[in-house]
């Protein structure tokens, strides 16, 4: 099977070079009229690819690429919904929305609780998909059953492991019976050091399977003569691991990084339902969350849609830091 | 790859750029002829509510055919405020709203969602002769009615006899008058194991949640003064420190909760007083597993001293509006009217035991009080309530004013005083900076 | 050191992703002591969840970790029904998740192979698009587009106002290009000589070649509508329309205190929430194995 190209130069390859290709593509031997010809000259050797992609892209333009440039061009104004066939002045407004959000304590605290919550999310992903990983890297008895056990908690709705958390972290709840003296007054999800780190742990417990899969397939491809060499090397387990298991799978590792940043800056539910909006003293609240309260409850979309604009540009910027660094390595 | 993103970005910028409504006049009907058929309605998902509101749909149903009214209750959610406002931002709310806050009507009304009430002939006579002096709290800055006042419940003190006897504290004349008082027994009520929390009002952080610790007692202590009144904040004042000092002692011994907490903490006993209307007098009742509450009433305590219930208290009110998207506004008013005229008022005080707020109400259901006489607290409180100031950015208002009071008052993170301070410098630039209601 | 454990016969038994596996150690015992940690914390609070939603009375001790027979009873389960009506809910997800599968399988999968083995003028843009919506999240959206969606296209409270911002998934299409991709050129260069158009290409050649994928692809598009709770709840106001995601979760913001067992209540229908999902996924787990899905996102 043809190796896949690498994402970077697929994008390359898809940007830049693709209308010089357009013409060497046909296959030898093709026999067209004028017509055709020059509806391929414009329109590329398989124009119907415009029609195959026009649903989807059409779809990107409506409900996509629009609601996009609104919220951008209503964060540089003042902004309030209204109901409709109600007119009212929206004033270009510059940069003060920005100014708004990057000055409101609130927002500020809720970027530190995401910082917060990808200092324990993160590292406990990286650290336990990977060795549930590689645990479950041979043939086991019960494999399947194991496999089946850690992506149980990844398919099921949000909404619905939530109810049970709650029920099991609750004050007096069957957690807290079991620890006993040792449980966190008040209770984990009301405590305002608990509750981020509680809503990280629960993330990281829901999303750890997607991961532990990921790594699977990753660990398929590293050698086994670099174990064999390593063995007769005599290197230990541990050895092993870091020389040879880690700096093999290190894309999907930077990948699933990358993913848990994106799912961890945009957490939105688990705030909602698990604290019931921003948690004992907003210690608990997310970027998202705020802008859902901001923008819908409060009528305020113009502050939500700067904050909104602030994290995707964030987002983004982890992205391309991550990706310098992917290519300054290899 | 540069000028692909470029050109990426703007195409979507421009997307973005064909935004907002087309203008069109505001909701007035003034003047025009009104319409008379089928309208819908929300009610609120209290059950004894529902009841009210099915009968009142069936009766007027029976008497207007071709008039239909179809009653719902209000989507679920963490606010009804967020509801309706999504459903005014995409013209999908009903006609008559039975579950209006008065703190969110200036934001309903700057959306333009509301139908001002003026515009029907006789209105304004109509609410005032129902509802008395009280009536001018409600109105809007520009003058007009967009709302109209319907049902109250005075906050009062709520205690459990049960736990008052264990604690050895007397149930018929305990002593809660004064702070100091209230303080003292809140400190026997845990120290002897009689309850878990003196008094558990919500600590979350939901805009609305002051006006159940906060509000109720600062109407008391001030002599009925509003959050804002005349464009400023009075609370940053001694009576408002005073209520902020109590609640913070409250809180700093752990005589009230800071987690919150599903479920009722007076109706399970966690909590031996709750501060509260009378709606929540149905919760109290019992139900398979957990026992009814042996509860007596108190009126509010103040600093000086207070055994009376004709101090001023929150109004805790749930008023009608008539929103925007309405088609039949004609008979949208007469609905409006048949479920606000004195029987239908008396329906609703004997299933819900909430306060119509239409004066002289021991007078207009002697019958009703006579046979209920513990309700005639809440009939001389609700002719002595205050509302939710009606300025601009209301709800930001009081959300400004939740944090504030959650980070000093209920965490102690920082000076009650302060934080009073500059709660009301933050709430006072909200109040001046919005532009009026064309 | 004697190898205890499997031998390299039986690690080839498996018919699925052990190909290349550490050689069998008397380590096999950490393994499974590991995994078997791992498995039941991840087990337990769905175990708790089914004992939860079968308890008369709440009970949060240690002790109420094993049913006890005299506090079970399915009275929960009538008394989420008679709260959400679970049969209308129920209906709601299977509509609103059916959709955007059906979106996603007709629209997604030209969309997929066009990017993949099409040259046509506007491609790169597409695919830049596509990268752009996976990575902003949807929350920026949510307010134009609940304004555009419901005032201006008029389908609040409607399956397709549910459906339309998640109608073709741009993860799905991605993974489609990337299978696509993996395809060799010839084959179609071949089957174009033939005279064959393009889409008979696709769903003659291609499609049958990607169908583990496809299937793939589908499990995975299926768990974001079923799961979804915001946007269903911004668009559905009428209690009739909410999938039930939405519904559990107003249900938990506004529990009443009325039924007796109220977090019992609501177990039941987390319960109820949870199986459709977890079944179809035990049913074709073989199918979301490792190297369909490594291959996907390789890169």
């Amino acid at each position: 099977m043809p190796e896949v190209p690498p994402l970077e130069a697929e994008l390359q390859l898809a940007t830049r070079g693709s209308e010089m290709k357009l013409e060497a593509e046909l296959p030898p031997g093709t026999r067209e009229s004028r017509g055709t010809r020059l509806a391929r000259a414009v329109l590329g050797p398989q124009p119907i690819g415009l029609a195959f992609g026009a649903p989807y892209g059409l779809f990107i333009a409506a409900l996509f690429a629009y609601p996009l440039g609104l919220a951008v061009w209503i964060s540089f104004h003042s902004y309030f919904f209204t109901a409709p066939g109600v007119s009212v002045a929206r004033p270009f407004v510059g940069l003060a929305n920005y100014e708004a959000v990057l000055t409101d304590p609130e927002v500020l605290r809720s970027f530190l609780n995401i910082l917060i919550f990808l200092v324990i999310n993160v590292p406990l992903t990286v650290g336990l998909s990977l060795l549930l990983a590689t645990a479950l890297n041979a043939a086991i008895p019960f494999r399947a059953l194991f496999r089946a056990c850690f992506y149980v908690p990844y398919v099921t709705a949000s909404v619905a492991m939530v109810a049970v958390w709650l029920f099991m972290f609750n004050t007096g709840g069957v957690v807290d019976s079991v620890l006993g003296p040792l449980a966190p007054v008040p209770s984990w999800l009301v405590n305002q050091n608990w509750a981020m780190p509680s809503i990280a742990i629960y993330v990281t417990w829901k999303q750890l399977g997607f991961f532990i899969l990921l790594y699977l397939a990753a660990l398929q491809n590293v050698p086994k003569e670099l174990y064999e060499a390593a063995s007769i090397d005599g290197a230990s387990w541990w050895h092993k691991l870091w020389s040879v298991t880690v700096p093999g799978v290190r894309t999907v590792t930077t990948l699933i990084t990358l993913l848990a940043i994106i799912v961890g800056a945009n957490l939105f539910t688990e705030p909602y339902l698990l604290t019931a909006g921003g948690g004992p003293n907003g210690t608990s609240a997310s970027p998202v969350l705020l802008m859902y309260q901001i923008g819908i409850e409060q009528n305020h979309p113009d502050f939500a849609s700067a904050l909104g604009v602030i994290l995707v540009i964030g987002v983004l910027l982890i992205v391309g830091v991550q990706r310098l660094l992917q290519r300054n390595q290899t | 790859m540069k000028l692909r993103a470029i050109v990426v970005g703007a195409l979507t910028l421009s997307m973005g750029l064909a935004a907002c409504g087309s203008g069109a006049a505001p909701s007035s009907t003034k003047g025009a002829t009104l319409s008379y058929g089928p309208i819908s309605i929300w009610y609120s998902n209290n059950a004894e509510e529902i009841t009210w509101g099915e009968q009142e749909v069936a009766a007027w149903n029976s008497l207007h055919p071709t008039q239909k009214v179809t009653g719902q209750q209000i989507p679920a959610s963490q606010s009804s405020e967020e509801v309706i406002s999504a459903a005014i931002t995409a013209g999908s709310e009903p006609c008559l709203i039975y579950n209006t806050a008065p703190a969110a009507v200036p934001d309903f009304e700057q959306a333009g969602g509301l139908v001002p009430l003026n515009d029907f002939p006789g209105a304004v006579s109509y609410i005032q002769t129902r509802t008395g002096p009280l009536a001018s709290m409600y109105k809007s800055p520009d003058g007009q009615y967009y709302q109209m006042p319907w049902k109250s419940n005075p906050v009062v003190i709520f205690y459990n006899k049960t736990e008052f006897a264990k604690a050895g504290i007397s149930t018929t004349n305990p002593p809660l008058s004064t702070y100091s008082e209230f303080l003292a027994t809140a400190q026997k009520l845990v120290s002897s194991g009689a309850a878990k929390y003196a008094i558990y009002p919500s600590p979350s952080s939901e805009f609305y949640e002051s006006w159940y610790d906060f509000y109720p007692l600062y109407a008391a202590e001030s002599g009925g003064k509003l959050l804002v009144e005349n464009g400023k904040a009075t609370f940053d004042s001694p009576a408002g420190q005073a209520v902020a000092a109590f609640w913070a002692q409250l809180y700093k011994e752990n005589l009230a909760g800071t987690a919150t907490v599903t479920g009722d903490t007076f109706a399970d006993g966690t909590a031996a007083m709750a501060i509260v209307g009378p709606w929540a007098i149905a919760d109290y009742q019992g139900k398979e597993g957990s026992p009814a509450v042996d509860y007596g009433v108190a009126p509010l305590p103040t600093s000086k001293g207070n055994t009376s219930y004709t101090i001023p208290t929150f109004s805790d009110a749930k008023n009608i509006g008539m929103y925007a998207s309405c088609k039949n506004r004609g008979t949208a008013w007469d609905f409006l009217k048949f479920t606000t005229s004195a029987s239908a008022d008396g329906k609703l005080l004997t299933l819900t035991g909430q306060m119509p707020m239409r004066q002289g109400l021991q007078k207009a259901y002697a019958s009703y009080f006579t046979a209920n006489p513990d309700y005639t607290d809440f009939a001389v409180e609700s002719a002595h309530v205050i509302e939710c100031p009606n300025v601009p950015n209301s709800i930001q208002v009081w959300q400004d004013f939740r944090d504030d009071w959650s980070k000093s008052v209920i965490f102690g993170t920082s000076s009650p005083n302060a934080a009073l301070a500059s709660a009301a410098s933050a709430i006072n630039k909200l109040v001046s900076s919005s532009s009026s209601l064309p | 050191m004697t190898q205890t454990g499997t031998t390299a016969d039986e690690v080839a038994v498996a018919p699925d992703d052990v190909t290349s596996v550490e050689p069998p150690t008397s380590r096999s015992w950490w393994r499974l002591i590991v995994l078997g940690i791992g498995a039941l914390v991840f087990v337990f609070p769905f175990y708790y969840m089914i004992i939860g939603s079968l308890q008369k009375n709440q009970n949060t001790s240690l002790s109420g970790i094993v049913p006890q027979p005299g506090n079970i009873t399915l009275r929960n389960y009538g008394e989420i029904n008679a709260a959400l009506n679970l049969g209308k809910t129920l209906i709601n997800s299977g509509i609103f998740t059916g959709g955007v599968l059906l979106a996603t399988v007709v629209f997604g999968v030209l969309a997929g192979y066009a990017l993949a083995q099409l040259r046509f003028r506007g491609r790169g843009l597409l695919f830049v698009m596509m990268l752009l919506l996976l990575m902003v999240p949807f929350q920026l959206l949510i307010i134009p587009l609940y304004v555009l969606i419901v005032r201006y296209y008029g389908l609040g409270d409607s399956y397709l106002g549910m459906i339309a911002p998640f109608a073709i998934n741009s993860t799905a299409v991605f993974i489609f290009r990337q299978y696509f991709l993996q395809l060799p050129k010839e084959l179609f260069d071949a089957a174009r000589i033939d005279g064959a158009n393009e889409l008979r290409i696709l769903t003659r050649i291609a499609l049958p070649l990607v169908r583990p994928a496809l299937l793939t692809a589908m499990l995975l598009t299926f768990i974001g509508p079923w799961n979804e709770y915001l946007w269903p709840f911004l668009i559905t106001k009428q209690q009739s329309m909410q999938p039930l995601a939405v519904a559990l979760a107003n249900y938990m913001n506004t529990v009443q205190s009325t039924v007796s067992n109220p977090f019992g209540t609501i177990l039941a229908g987390a319960v109820v929430l949870a199986v459709p999902a977890v079944a179809l996924f035990l049913a074709f787990q073989r199918y979301f194995v490792a190297p369909n899905i490594g291959s996907a996102v390789k890169g």
